[in-house]
This record gives structure tokens, C-alpha cells and sequence, in this order.
């Protein structure tokens, strides 16, 4: 051990909960017949859509999330294409989220699937290894027999969910001072939670080609030669279990992406098809308490080519409406052979009461409209209250499980 | 692809009120067509907001079939909604 006295020596007070193969366990909870069989849950009941998440038997024999459901059906001839089904996987997440916040104040979920509890200034009566089993026991008493989960411990928030990554599924594991070189030698660069190809890459050209040879590179020449920023010293502690990850970071933009059902759409079911994202960003950016400045909107065409653009507007706006009509604007210039579309609203800022101008009533009513049909959505459900162009598009455009946030369940 | 067919068929059902974490458990149902089926596990049980109006939807199996019942919290009724393939024991 060569430099362990510079690593994190705190007790291991975070715990790390990640539900395994979430949303396929939920499904073969819920469907006892499809339990010990390959299933493979998509968004959409066609064989071209790729995999969201995938069962152990069929991650088994090969089938990856992000495979397109008619490769992995070769892999594996008796695959079960399940819908995915939000209402389910959001109950399930509220459950975890409760019997989490029930061992500490100090809860964050991080995704649907999995959470963080802090133990830091909570009276413990039991060790956090008891409390791991006692949650993994309180899961499968208080949502399904089948649901399991990995626990992990550790002084900070990453080395937790390292921990929880180890031993899949069910595991329980505590990755600290003591044993963190141990389980480094045991990995690849890229199981390191943040490390994905493009940075892999990155590091392999400063000669680092192992989680050891990052742990030792020193911090200099992570700051200045690797990562050329700040971010080489938060890597540096964090590998070494300091915390540099208990922040909260401020929603920057919000978007939705829709592929097409299919290529033979005219140009004005396209269109409606863009109302409808713009609806549903605007929902979105006003349940967050946003007003925008931008919107970019991309399409990706039928021969995978990528074609985007963007305008700013001087003043804020947060209605479905001015989303749209910008979005329609800038479409209008978009290729044909469209075969994906998207729009996202940037430059967001919080909407503290903006001051109205007085001579401005056609902005007051467009308040007052929005927000009565804000009112309305919620009270008697999604798409109550919609424009008429985008009648009979919501059968198509449905609501999915975002991955990465847990702000819009 | 999917093994599931949709439905939405009234059926009447046989259900206990009780206490713990589950506290109604549907133990039969019976189909528009007469034939009568016992619920061997709810796989689960979740609570849906169709605008004001609740609904508890149970996912259930008679250990040959899934299927899914939904409960109308405001109107006291059960509708078969969902049944999946049939398999063999």
C-alpha cells in the first residue's frame, strides 16, 4: 500500500441502494408467469426499438441494454418484448424512496432505480451493513419477492456506488480505505462510474490504462495534462474517497425526443408531432418553475444525418404556444426524410414572478391561460386540455421513464 | 413480441378487506363468459391517478395466466383489463 494515508480514513456513512434490472424485475414481480424467463422491456411494440432494460436471463445469454429488440430476439428466440408501463416503475420508485427515507433525512434519489442515503449526524442503532439487509428484506416484504437490490457502502458517494456495482445481483459490499486498491485491481476504466468510451480514450492517450494507474497518477498531471481543469482534482479525491459529488445541480434544459411511428408522415403530421413535444416541454418547464430563452430543435433523417438549429429570444417565455410557434419557425427550414425530431428549451431561468408590464394585457391573459390549463392537466389528467393540432398524437407520443432524473415523476 | 391481450371487460370478484400492506386481496374473479378463475399470487399492486379518479390495478396469476385487474376506487367496480398468455404447469 503506498499511499494510503492519503486516502479517505472517514467512516463509511453513505449508502448506495440500486435496484438490479429495475424495470424487468418490477415486470416479472408483477407477472409471476414471466419469472426465470428472458424478458426484455421496450418503449414501443415494434421489433426495430432498441431495449431499455433487460431481464438476468436474457442479460444471460448476451442481450444488452440498447440493443435493437430484433438482434436480441436472434440471441435469444423466446424473448418477451414487454411495453414498458411508467405508472408501475413510478409506484415501485416510491416505495424505495420510503423505506430509504425511513433509516435518514438526508435522502437523494438519484434515478428511478436507485438512491443515496447519508448516515452523517443520524443516531445509529444498527451497523450499516444490518440496515443494507434489513432494506434489501424490507423490498422484497413491502413491494415483491422478486425485487432485489445492490447495496453499497462507503465514505463518499462514489466509492458507495462502486460498492453497489460489485457483485450483481443482490449484493452488499463496503468499498473504503482499507480494501479501495483491492477493488480498483479488479476493475476496468471504464466500470468507473464517469468513465465512458470518449474519456476511456482520453486516458489511455497519458499512458493510463487501469483504475490503479489512475488512483496513482498524481494530481498535477490529472489537472494540467489530463483533464486540463478542476476536474482532474475532483477525480484525484474522489477516487481516493473524499467527497466531491454531495452537490445538487440546477436544471439547464429541458427537452423531449420523439422517433416517428413511421416514414410515410406528410409534413403537417410532422408538425403535429412537434406541437406535441413542444407541449409536453412547456408542461415540463413550467412544473419546474422555468421560464426559457431558447429553443433548439434537431432531426435526425432516415440516412442518419444529424441537422439541428437554434435562436435566442430577448424576453422569457414558458408557453406552449411561443415554444412552438419558434419551434415551427426554425422547422420549417429542417431536410426531409425525417426520421427522428426533437426540441429543447435553453437558458432557462427560474420564473420569480417577472414583472408585467401594464400596458401588456395580451401577457397576462397568456398567463392566466396557461396556468388555468396547467390546472386543468393536472387535475383530470395528462392531455386534458390540448391544442387541436395535435389531436390523435398523444396515442403515439407517449409519456416514458426519463433516465438520469428523477424531477419528472 | 408482447404476450399480453388488451381488454376491458366488467367481471365480478371475490375480494377480502383487511390490514398489513396489502389490505384488499382479490381471491376470484369470474368473466362475462361464466368461467371463474382463482387468483393464486398478486404480483403486485399499484395505485394510478386517472385524473381525480383513483384506480388500484393488481396484477395478478392464477398460476397458469396473468392478469390484470382494476379496481375503480369511485365507481366500486372491477374490470378485467389485461390477460397475458396462457402456459402450461
Amino acid at each position: 500500500m503506498l499511499i494510503n494515508d492519503r486516502y479517505n480514513t472517514e467512516p463509511s456513512l453513505i449508502m448506495h441502494v440500486d435496484l438490479n434490472s429495475a424495470f424487468a424485475s418490477i415486470e416479472q414481480q408483477s407477472r409471476p408467469m414471466l419469472r426465470g424467463k428472458p424478458i426484455a422491456i421496450i418503449n414501443r411494440r415494434t421489433e426495430h426499438t432498441a431495449i431499455v432494460t433487460a431481464s438476468y436471463e436474457a442479460k444471460s445469454a448476451g442481450v444488452k441494454v440498447g440493443m435493437k429488440f430484433r438482434e436480441a430476439a436472434k440471441l435469444i428466440p423466446g424473448l418477451i418484448g414487454i411495453e414498458s408501463d411508467p405508472p408501475k416503475y413510478r409506484y415501485v420508485y416510491r416505495k424505495l424512496m420510503a423505506i430509504l427515507s425511513s433509516y435518514s433525512p438526508n435522502v437523494v434519489m438519484k434515478s428511478i432505480d436507485e438512491g443515496i442515503i447519508d448516515f452523517h449526524g443520524v443516531p445509529l442503532q444498527k451497523t450499516l451493513i444490518e440496515i443494507g439487509y434489513e432494506i434489501k428484506k424490507r423490498l422484497r416484504e413491502e413491494v415483491g419477492c422478486a425485487m432485489r437490490c445492490n447495496v453499497g457502502i462507503g465514505p463518499s458517494r462514489f466509492l458507495a456506488k462502486t460498492a453497489a456495482g460489485l457483485n450483481k445481483p443482490d449484493g452488499l459490499d463496503v468499498v473504503d480505505a482499507t480494501n479501495l486498491r483491492k477493488v480498483y485491481k479488479t476493475m476496468k476504466l471504464t466500470d468507473i462510474t464517469g468513465i465512458a468510451s470518449h474519456m476511456q480514450h482520453r486516458l489511455n492517450a497519458v499512458s493510463i490504462f487501469t483504475p490503479i494507474q489512475f488512483l496513482d497518477t498524481d494530481m498535477v498531471s490529472l489537472q494540467k495534462v489530463v483533464f486540463k481543469s478542476v476536474n482532474g482534482i475532483y477525480w484525484y479525491q474522489r477516487l481516493r474517497g473524499y467527497e466531491v459529488d454531495d452537490r445538487t445541480t440546477d436544471v439547464k434544459t429541458v427537452g423531449r425526443q420523439y422517433v416517428l411511428e413511421n416514414r410515410d408522415l406528410t409534413h403537417s403530421q410532422i408538425q403535429a408531432r412537434l406541437h406535441n413535444l413542444c407541449e409536453s416541454v412547456g408542461y415540463r418547464m413550467r412544473s419546474q418553475n422555468k421560464v426559457a430563452r431558447g429553443v433548439h430543435i434537431y432531426i435526425r433523417t432516415v440516412d442518419r444525418k444529424y441537422w439541428h438549429t437554434c435562436t435566442m429570444s430577448q424576453i422569457p417565455f414558458y408557453s406552449d404556444k411561443t415554444i412552438n410557434t419558434i419551434a415551427q419557425q426554425l422547422f420549417l427550414s429542417a431536410p426531409g426524410n425525417v426520421q427522428e425530431i426533437g426540441v429543447r428549451c435553453y437558458e432557462l431561468s427560474n420564473n420569480d414572478n417577472p414583472q408585467v408590464s401594464l400596458f401588456n394585457d395580451e401577457v397576462v391573459r397568456e398567463q392566466q391561460l396557461v396556468g388555468a390549463i396547467d390546472d386543468i392537466n393536472q387535475r383530470f389528467g395528462d392531455r386534458t386540455v390540448h391544442s387541436a393540432n395535435t389531436l390523435n398524437t398523444g396515442r403515439f407520443i407517449k409519456t416514458k421513464i426519463p433516465f438520469g432524473s428523477t424531477r419528472y415523476l | 413480441m408482447n404476450d399480453e391481450l388488451f381488454l376491458n371487460e366488467q367481471v365480478r370478484v371475490v375480494a377480502v378487506f383487511g390490514d398489513g400492506l396489502n389490505p384488499c386481496r382479490p381471491l376470484r374473479f369470474r368473466r362475462l363468459n361464466g368461467r371463474e378463475f382463482d387468483i393464486t399470487e398478486i404480483g403486485l399492486r399499484h395505485p394510478t391517478m386517472q385524473g381525480k379518479r383513483m384506480l388500484h390495478i393488481f396484477d395478478v396469476t392464477d398460476s397458469c395466466t396473468d392478469y390484470r385487474l382494476e379496481f375503480d376506487a369511485q365507481q366500486l367496480t372491477w374490470r378485467l383489463t389485461r390477460e397475458a398468455d396462457h402456459v402450461d404447469k
